[in-house]
C-alpha cells in the first residue's frame, strides 16, 4: 500500500526547487510516476511530501541547435520523443529506443527525466544517451549543474543528485558526421526491459577508419556502464567482423552482470558479447552512409 | 495528511470526489465515481486492464494519481456507447468475438480507441504493437487485432461516436 | 491474418455454427458486466489473509490482540474459528480430503493462509496483518518429488508413506509382448514445468451471512454447484442454505473450481460478524497462493517396429503435487491416459505417483495433465521417427485411432477425424515451401476428452441439467447450471436451445451462475459443458418443443405419417413448409391449453456406459513454425496451423476464440511461462517477471476444422478449446529438434537452455571427431 503523503503542486520549476530545498529527503518529485508509484506501492519509498511537476510546461520541450545539440525538458513524455519528427531526423536511435520502451500507455504519461532519475540499470534511455555522450542538467534552488551520464549513476538505483536537486533537462551533443548509434536489448517479450542491452556509437573519419567508439551496456552491472575495454578494441581499428567479435568479448569480460531467474551470469555475458558485436557493426554500417 | 476535493471529468461528466491524494485514478473511477467497467489485474503497471483515455492518450489508471488527472478529459469504456449506439470498436469486438471472459476488455477497448485515433492505415504489426500494453489471457489477441483492423479499414464508418 | 477452412462441412444449420454474437457481449463491451471483483454490498467489510512465510511449520500459537486493537479492524479468524474440516474436491474419497483452508496445526507451503482479518477498509486490513503474531515451529521441508519419496524425507501428511498421496495405474493390452515384438526401443526422462492460470480476475469472493443462518457468496469460480457443496461441507451447513453466485467470471482455466482462501476466509469472517466480507487476491497473492498446473517428472519407454508400427509403451510419472491433493488426483490419471493418445498400442502401461511436497498445491489447468503428457510423448515419437529414418507424419498416421477404436477397459472411440488432420497439416507444410534458414516447423498430435465420467465429487445429481421455459410472447428462459467463464457457454447453450426449439438466439435469455435459480451442473472443467450441458439443453428444448407441438398436431388434423417442425419461429409441416403458423400464436394456444401454465421443458445428462474417462474425444494435429536466433537462443513463433476435429462446431465465434486462446496459453507453456521456485518460494510472482504471450508475440493461428459426427454429443458436437492446449509445447520442441537436432527434455524451453544445448551438441560432436 502507498503510504500517506502531503501533496504539493508547484506552479513552476523554481517553485518545485524551493519545495525540494525545504523538504530535502522528506520530499520526492513525481512526474509520470510510472516507476515511482510501483516502488511506493511496494513500500520501498515513503516520502512525506510528494511534489508534482507533471503539469509544468516550462520543463516540457524538445529543441535542437547545431551548436549545443538536442535538449529535452525533463517532463517531456516518452511518447512525445517517440513521435518527434525532429528527434527522428537528428537522432533516430532515440525514436527506435522509445518505440520499444514499456507500452504506449507508459510512454504517454512517463517522462524522460523521471526515467533517468529512477536509475534503473535496465532502463532503456540511459545506455543510448550514454553512448551518445549525453548529459543531464540538474537544478536546485541554488543553481544548476550539468552532469555527464557517464558520471550520473553511482550505485544500484542511485544517482549523483543531492536531495534538493532534480533533473530539468536532458542534453545530447550534436552528432558528428559519419557517426551513428544503435541500440538493442535482449528480452523474451517485445517491450520488456532488457535482460541485458547494448548501445554502440561508431564515428568514422573520411577514410572509413574508426576514430571514436562509445559502448554503453544496460543491466550488465548495478549501473548503466560504459564498456571501455570494448571501445579500445574498436577505436583506431579497421573495422570488420573479427574486430566486432573481439569488442564483444571485451565487453562480456568487463561487465558485471548479476544472475537472476531470467539468466545466469554466464549467459548474460554471452548475450553482452553478441549484442555488443551486433550493435557495433550496425552502428558502423549506419555511420558509413550517414552525413 | 488531508483529504482533498478533486474534480474529475469522466465521460463528459464532472464528478466531485473527496479523496486522499494517494488515490490512484483507477481507484477514483471504480470506488468513488463507481464506474466499475475499468478493472485492475496487477500491481506492476503490467496488465493494462486499468487503461483509460486521458486527454486522448491511453494511460494505465493504476499508475496515475487521480489528482494528476484533474482538469483532463477522461474516457472509460462506459463512455464509448452513446444513447444505446455502440462505438465502432465495440461493434467490431462483437462481430469478431474479440473478448471472452471480458475482464481485460474495457482496457483493451480504450487502448484500441486511442490507437485508432492516432493511426491511419495501420499494418498488422503496428496494431499488435498498439495493444502490446494490454494482456489478454483468453483470446490469444488475434480476434482483437482483426477487430481493430476492420475499424481501421472503415468497416463501421456509418456510426462514429 | 488467420485462415479458417472447413473440411467436409456438414449441412448448414439455422443457428448452430453460424456467426452468432456472444450473448454476454453487450455487458462486457460496455463495461456493465459486474464481476465478483466489482461487487459491493451495503456494510461490506474488506478481508485480507495472513500467509505462512515458511514451507513447513507447526503453528504453536497465534496472537491477534494487537491487530484487534487497530481502529477499524472488526475480526481476526484462524483455523481455530473453523470446524477444522479437511476438505477436498475428491469428496468421495476421504483420504484425499486433506486440506483445511485455514489450517489448525500445521502449514505446509509458503503462502498458505494462516489467519484472516476483516476491517472497514482494505488498507486497514492489510496493516492489521503485520500486527498478527504467529509462533511457528519451523520443520524441515522438501520441495522436489524425487526428494520427497526418499527415506527420511520430512513427512508432510501423517500416514502417507514416502509422501505419496495418490497412485494411479492404467494398463491395457499386452505390454511385455509388445516390447518383445519391438525392433526398436527408446526411453527418455522429461521434466515438465508448472504454469500459472493467470486469470485476469484474481481469486476473489464476497460472503454475506445473515441472521437467518443463510449464506450468500459471490465467487469468481467455474462451478457454483461445487462451491455450494464444498462450502456446505466445511461450514457444517445444508447446501440449500448457501447461495453461490458467479455473475461474470474473469477467467478460470481450471484453477477456480476448488475452494480457495478468498471464498473460505470471507465466509468464516462473515459468519462471525454477520456482515458481508470481500476478499480479493492481489496479483502477487494469486501467483503465490492459487494452485498451479502440476509439474511432472516423466519416464517413458516406447517400443516400435522398424517400419514404425507402435508396439508398447510404459510410462512412470512422479508429479509435484505440492502440499495438498485437490484436483491433482484427476490430473494424475488423465496425464497417463492421454500419454497414449492418439495412438493404438498393442500394450500400454502407466504408473503415476502424486507426491506431496512443501510447495504450492498443484491442481487442474487447461489440458489437465495432457500438455505434460504430449510434451513427452510427441517429442519422443519425433525422435523415434528420426532414429528410424521414417516420415514423422506418416508414422503417426498409421498408428492413430480411428472411429471404432477400442482402448480396452477405458474407452471406445465413436468419432475420429484425425486422419484428415494429417492431410491438412501435410498440405500446410508443403504450402510453406522452403523456409528461411533460421526457421523450422514442428508438429504434434493429440486428442482430448469431452468431459469426465468419474463422479469423484459424489454428486447425486445429473451431471448437467437444464430447464426451458417459454413465455407467452415467445421469449424463452433457459436455466442452466453450466458456468460461463469466458469460453462462451451461455452462448453455446442459447444456440443449441434456439436451434432445437426453432427460434432465434435473441429470443433466449440464459440464466446461469446462481445456485438459487439454476439447476445443478458440475460446471466448467474437463471441457465438458458443450457435450454434457449441451445435451441437457437439447433434451429440455426438445421436451418443450414436443409439448408445444402437441397442440399444433391436435389442431392440424395431420395424417400420422406427417411431421411438424419449428424453424425461424415458424411452426409448419415439414412436407409443406409454407403452411403453418407463427410460433407465438402456438405458444399462446398452448398456454391456454395448459390452464395458464407456461410450457416448461426439462433436460439432463449423465454419461452412461461410455468407458472410464470420457463420452467422446476430440482430435487434432498442429504445426508450428518457429524462428530461433542461433546466437542468443531466442524463440519466436512465426506461424501455425491446427487441423481440428471437434465433431460439429456449435458456437462459431466461440470456437475460433477458444482455439486461438488455447494456442497462446499452450505456447506459453512451451517457451515462456517459467515458474521457478527456490526452497518453496516462487521467485516471480508478478507480471514483470512471469512471461506471457502478448499481442506482438502471437503468430497467426490458422485453423482447418474437420467436421465429423459424434453420436454422443448434441448435434454431433465434442469439446474444443482444452484439447488445443496439449500439442503446442511439443510442436515447438519438435521444431527445435528439426532445425538443430537438440532434444529438449524440459519445458518451458528458455533461450539459455537452447544456447546450452547447442553448445553441448557442438562439444559432443567435437569430442566424437577426435
Amino acid at each position: 500500500m502507498i503510504s500517506d503523503f502531503t501533496y504539493l503542486k508547484p506552479g513552476s520549476a523554481s517553485e518545485a526547487l524551493e519545495m525540494l530545498a525545504e523538504h530535502q529527503e522528506d520530499g520526492k518529485i513525481i512526474c509520470g510516476g510510472q516507476s515511482l508509484l510501483i516502488i511506493m506501492r511496494q513500500g520501498l519509498v515513503t516520502p512525506e511530501y510528494v511534489i508534482d511537476i507533471k503539469r509544468l510546461k516550462d520543463l516540457n520541450y524538445i529543441t535542437f541547435d547545431a551548436k549545443d545539440g538536442l535538449k529535452m525538458g525533463a517532463t517531456t513524455t516518452h511518447r512525445t520523443i517517440e513521435k518527434s519528427a525532429l528527434v527522428k531526423e537528428k537522432y533516430p536511435v532515440l525514436v527506435e529506443m522509445e518505440e520499444k520502451l514499456a507500452s504506449i500507455q507508459v510512454r504517454n504519461w512517463g517522462t524522460i527525466g523521471g526515467n533517468l532519475a529512477h536509475a534503473d540499470a535496465a532502463g532503456d534511455p540511459a545506455p543510448v544517451l550514454m553512448a551518445m555522450g549525453g548529459s543531464v542538467k540538474v537544478a536546485s534552488a541554488s543553481g544548476v549543474r550539468v552532469i555527464s551520464l557517464d558520471e550520473f549513476y553511482t550505485d544500484l538505483f542511485e544517482t549523483a543528485m543531492n536531495h534538493d536537486e532534480m533533473i530539468v533537462e536532458v542534453i545530447v551533443p550534436p552528432r558528428p558526421a559519419k557517426s551513428a548509434t544503435k541500440y538493442q536489448k535482449f528480452n523474451l517479450l517485445d517491450s520488456d526491459q532488457g535482460i541485458v542491452a547494448a548501445a554502440a556509437t561508431i564515428t568514422l573519419n573520411g577514410g572509413g577508419g574508426c576514430i571514436d567508439a562509445r559502448i554503453a551496456l544496460g543491466n550488465a552491472a548495478s549501473v548503466t556502464m560504459r564498456a571501455k575495454e570494448a571501445e579500445k578494441v574498436l577505436i583506431g581499428a579497421t573495422l570488420n567482423d573479427a574486430v566486432f567479435e573481439k569488442a564483444g568479448e571485451a565487453a562480456a569480460a568487463e561487465c558485471q552482470p548479476v544472475a537472476d531467474i531470467h539468466a545466469s551470469e554466464e549467459y548474460r555475458r554471452h548475450l553482452i558479447k553478441v549484442l555488443t558485436k551486433r550493435m557495433a557493426k550496425a552502428a558502423w554500417e549506419q555511420a558509413k552512409i550517414s552525413g | 495528511m488531508e483529504k482533498q476535493l478533486v474534480r474529475l471529468n469522466v465521460n463528459e461528466q464532472d464528478y466531485d470526489i473527496y479523496i486522499n491524494p494517494k488515490t490512484l485514478l483507477v481507484e477514483a473511477i471504480r470506488d468513488y465515481i463507481e464506474l466499475t467497467g475499468t478493472k485492475r489485474g496487477c500491481d506492476t503497471v503490467s496488465c493494462g486492464a486499468c487503461t483509460v483515455i486521458v486527454d486522448g492518450m491511453a494511460v494505465k489508471g493504476c499508475s496515475v494519481l487521480a489528482i494528476q488527472a484533474e482538469g483532463a478529459r477522461i474516457l472509460t469504456s462506459e463512455g464509448l456507447e452513446k444513447n444505446g449506439k455502440l462505438h465502432a470498436i465495440q461493434k467490431a469486438f462483437l462481430d469478431e468475438g474479440a473478448f471472452q471472459c471480458g475482464f481485460c476488455t474495457s482496457g483493451m477497448l480504450m487502448s484500441s480507441v486511442a490507437f485508432l485515433n492516432e493511426s491511419k492505415n495501420p499494418t498488422e504489426k503496428e496494431i499488435r504493437d498498439g495493444i502490446e500494453g494490454n494482456i489478454c489471457r483468453c483470446t490469444g489477441y488475434n480476434s482483437i487485432v482483426r477487430a481493430i483492423d476492420s475499424v481501421a479499414k472503415g468497416k463501421y464508418t456509418e456510426d462514429k461516436a | 491474418m488467420n485462415k479458417y477452412t472447413v473440411i467436409n462441412p456438414h449441412e448448414p444449420f439455422r443457428v448452430i455454427n453460424t456467426h452468432v454474437h456472444n450473448v454476454d457481449g453487450w455487458a462486457k463491451i460496455t463495461g456493465r458486466a459486474t464481476y465478483t471483483f466489482d461487487v459491493k454490498l451495503p456494510g461490506m467489510l474488506y478481508g485480507k489473509i495472513l500467509r505462512s512465510p515458511h514451507p513447513h511449520a507447526n503453528i504453536k500459537g497465534i496472537d491477534a490482540s494487537k491487530a484487534l486493537e487497530l481502529d477499524g479492524v472488526k475480526a481476526v479468524v484462524t483455523g481455530k474459528d473453523t470446524l477444522g474440516v479437511k476438505q477436498g474436491i475428491w469428496r468421495r474419497y476421504k483420504d484425499l480430503c486433506d486440506e483445511q483452508i485455514l489450517p489448525v496445526d500445521k502449514v505446509r507451503y509458503i503462502g498458505e493462509p494462516v489467519a484472516a482479518v476483516a476491517a472497514i477498509t482494505e488498507e486497514i486490513a492489510e496493516k492489521a496483518l503485520d500486527l498478527i503474531e504467529v509462533d511457528y515451529e519451523v520443520l524441515p521441508a522438501v520441495f522436489e518429488p524425487l526428494d520427497a519419496i526418499k527415506k527420511g524425507a520430512p513427512e508432510i501428511h501423517d500416514g502417507f508413506e514416502r509422501n505419496i498421496s495418490v497412485t494411479r495405474h492404467i494398463e491395457w493390452g499386452e505390454v511385455e509382448e509388445g516390447f518383445e515384438e519391438s525392433e526398436y526401443i527408446r526411453e527418455d526422462w522429461f521434466r515438465c514445468g508448472g504454469q500459472a492460470h493467470m486469470c485476469m480476475e484474481t481469486r476473489c469472493a464476497v460472503s454475506s451471512y445473515t441472521p437467518d443462518k443463510k449464506l450468500t457468496i459471490y465467487s469468481s469460480n467455474q462451478s457454483p454447484y461445487y462451491m455450494q457443496g464444498l462450502m456446505a461441507g466445511v461450514l457444517g451447513m445444508r447446501e440449500g442454505d448457501i447461495r453461490v453466485l458467479s455473475p461474470y467470471v474473469g477467467g478460470g482455466f481450471g484453477g477456480k473450481f476448488e475452494l480457495d482462501g478468498a471464498i473460505f476466509c470471507s465466509a468464516i469472517l462473515s459468519m462471525k460478524l454477520y456482515k458481508p466480507v470481500k476478499i480479493v487476491y492481489t496479483r502477487e497473492e494469486d501467483f503465490i497462493a492459487s494452485k498451479r498446473r502440476t509439474p511432472m517428472f516423466y519416464y517413458t519407454r516406447t517400443g516400435v517396429k522398424k517400419d514404425g508400427t507402435f508396439c508398447a509403451r510404459e510410462a512412470k510419472v512422479f508429479t509435484n503435487g505440492g502440499a495438498y491433493t485437490g484436483m491433482g488426483a484427476t490430473a494424475l490419471y488423465l496425464t497417463g491416459f492421454f500419454h497414449s493418445f492418439p495412438y493404438i498400442w498393442k500394450g500400454y502401461r502407466y504408473d503415476g505417483y502424486r507426491v506431496y511436497t512443501n510447495t504450492l498445491p498443484s491442481t487442474s489447468m487447461r489440458g489437465f495433465g495432457a500438455p505434460q503428457a504430449m510434451w513427452c510423448s510427441e517429442q519422443q515419437i519425433e525422435w523415434i521417427a528420426a532414429d528410424l529414418g521414417l516420415d514423422p507424419i506418416e508414422m503417426r498416421r498409421k498408428n492413430s485411432h480411428k472411429e471404432g477404436t477400442i482402448l480396452p477397459g477405458q474407452a471406445t472411440i465413436a468419432s475420429c477425424g484425425i486422419d484428415l488432420c494429417y492431410d491438412e497439416i501435410t498440405k500446410w507444410i508443403k504450402s510453406k515451401g522452403k523456409l528461411p534458414a533460421n526457421r523450422s516447423i514442428g508438429i504434434s498430435a493429440c486428442g482430448f476428452m469431452s468431459g469426465g465420467i468419474f463422479n469423484w465429487f459424489d454428486s447425486p445429481y445429473s451431471f448437467s441439467s437444464a430447464v426451458v421455459t417459454i413465455n407467452q410472447d415467445g421469449t424463452v428462459e433457459l436455466h442452466v447450471g453450466a458456468q460461463d467463464i469466458g469460453q462462451g457457454s451461455n452462448t453455446t447453450m442459447a444456440i443449441i436451445c434456439a436451434e432445437t426449439l426453432g427460434v432465434k438466439v435473441e429470443d433466449i435469455k440464459v440464466h446461469s451462475g446462481d445456485t438459487d435459480n439454476c439447476p445443478p451442473d458440475l460446471g466448467a472443467w474437463g471441457s465438458r459443458q458443450t457435450l454434457m450441458s449441451g445435451n441437457a439443453v437439447k433434451m429440455a428444448s426438445e421436451n418443450a418443443k414436443k409439448q408445444l407441438l402437441e397442440f399444433a398436431y391436435a389442431q392440424s388434423g395431420l395424417n400420422i405419417v406427417y411431421d411438424l417442425d419449428i424453424k425461424d419461429r415458424w411452426v409448419h409441416a415439414i412436407a409443406r413448409p409454407e403452411r403453418g403458423e407463427d410460433f407465438v400464436q402456438l405458444v399462446r394456444k398452448a398456454l391456454r391449453g395448459k390452464d395458464g401454465q407456461k410450457i416448461v421443458g426439462r433436460g439432463y445428462y449423465t454419461p452412461h456406459r461410455k468407458g472410464m474417462i470420457s463420452p467422446a474425444y476430440s482430435y487434432m494435429l498442429q504445426g508450428v513454425e518457429v524462428e530461433v536466433d542461433e546466437e542468443t537462443g531466442k524463440i519466436s513463433l512465426i506461424d501455425s496451423m491446427t487441423a481440428h476435429d471437434c465433431g460439429q462446431p456449435i458456437n462459431h465465434l466461440g470456437l475460433i476464440g477458444q482455439l486461438e486462446g488455447a494456442f497462446s496459453m499452450a505456447a506459453g507453456y512451451g517457451y515462456l511461462e517459467y515458474m521457478p521456485y527456490e526452497d518453496g518460494k516462487l521467485m516471480n510472482p508478478n507480471l514483470v517477471d512471469y512471461k506471457m504471450i502478448r499481442a506482438p508475440e502471437m503468430p497467426p493461428a490458422n485453423i482447418a476444422e474437420i467436421d465429423t459426427y459424434e453420436p454422443e454429443g448434441p448435434y454431433g458436437a465434442k469439446e474444443a478449446g482444452e484439447g488445443l492446449t496439449n500439442p503446442t509445447a511439443a510442436a515447438i520442441g519438435n521444431a527445435l529438434f528439426h532445425r538443430f537436432g537438440i532434444q529438449m527434455k524440459e519445458c518451458p524451453v528458455r533461450p539459455e537452455m537452447v544456447v546450452n544445448a547447442l553448445r553441448e551438441k557442438k562439444e559432443k560432436e567435437h569430442a566424437e571427431k577426435k
